[in-house]
């Protein structure tokens, strides 16, 4: 086949003989409509963004570093109130010990504001 | 002031066309939406426009493909795992499949085949357009474009297929093929 296909189906100056000839047999005929379908099969709109296996923008990035930030943020919070909590266990816990010896005040004396006795 | 008027006409006219054609150069839609923003900046700090709107719109997609040319270029350096296998047909084609048979289809022709290709397709050009934006005469890029477009029937018959069991439009409009999430 020769390229008259291509300029008629462009809107491009062609040679009306040379399309008639080649639309004369079956091969040129499924050529004119295989080159349309062509046209709809490239075009973006049949296009996924996955396509290319997309590299991490910027947006994306700082998403995932503000997503990481709440995430220690909320893991901190969690970690710190659970220690305080097994902190007042503990401190519940804790008995007051025997006393080893007992100190007794013999010969109490009242002072006086004036200095007398 | 006029002179960023003009720009941003500019700009505005041809941004969906510019952003299909890179989606589909570069084949990631994050990365078509820098590149689509690099152009418009190269437009703003350029000191003149040129003075046709024919050449005006070459012009736009000469910077888009030095854009894609450069993306590419890092692309390859930066490059270190092999190339996927080649998706295997099951029977059952997503368009998630489908979209990844064309890129695969479209990542292995050459650049200039590529850009005529999707310049024409995607974004619509004129044969003189894209000639005068990739350099070329309208003749090559007449006979590339058929070419690619032979080389491409032959390795989307699937999807081509699939195309054709539904309804056909000749000529779909680039605004067609914008800025959809």
């Amino acid at each position: 086949m020769t390229d008259v296909i291509s300029a008629f189906i462009d809107n491009e100056p062609f040679d009306p003989v040379a399309l008639r000839d080649a639309l004369a047999t079956p091969e040129g005929r499924e050529e004119l409509l295989d080159l349309i379908a062509l046209r709809d099969v490239v075009q973006p709109t049949a296009m996924v963004a996955s396509v290319a296996p997309s590299t991490a923008r910027p947006t994306t990035r700082w998403a995932l570093a503000a997503a990481a930030a709440a995430m220690l943020a909320v893991g901190g919070y969690t970690l710190g109130r659970s220690l305080a909590n097994e902190q007042v266990v503990a401190t519940a816990q804790i008995t007051a010990p025997a006393p080893t010896s007992i100190a007794t005040f013999d010969n109490w004396n009242d002072t006086l504001p004036a200095g007398g006795n | 002031m006029a002179r960023m008027a003009d720009s941003q006409a500019l700009f505005a006219a041809h941004q969906d066309g510019l952003f299909g054609y890179l989606s589909r150069a570069v084949g990631e839609r994050e990365t078509a939406r820098d590149l689509t923003q690099d152009v418009f900046v190269r437009i703003l700090s350029s000191a003149t426009l040129p003075p046709t709107a024919e050449q005006q719109r070459a012009w736009v997609f000469r910077i888009a493909r030095n854009l894609v040319i450069d993306h590419h270029r890092r692309q390859k350096h930066r490059q270190t795992e092999p190339l996927t296998a080649d998706p295997v047909s099951d029977g059952r084609t997503t368009s998630a499949d489908t979209a990844a048979i064309v890129h695969q289809a479209l990542s292995r022709l050459d650049d200039d085949a590529r850009d005529v290709f999707l310049m024409r397709e995607v974004s619509g050009l004129s044969y003189v357009e894209i000639a005068e934006a990739c350099q070329l005469t309208p003749d090559a890029v007449r006979s590339r474009i058929h070419r690619t477009r032979l080389q491409l029937r032959a390795q989307l018959t699937a999807p081509i297929a699939s195309a054709r069991a539904g309804r056909l439009c000749l000529h779909p409009s680039p605004s067609q093929s914008g800025h959809r999430s």
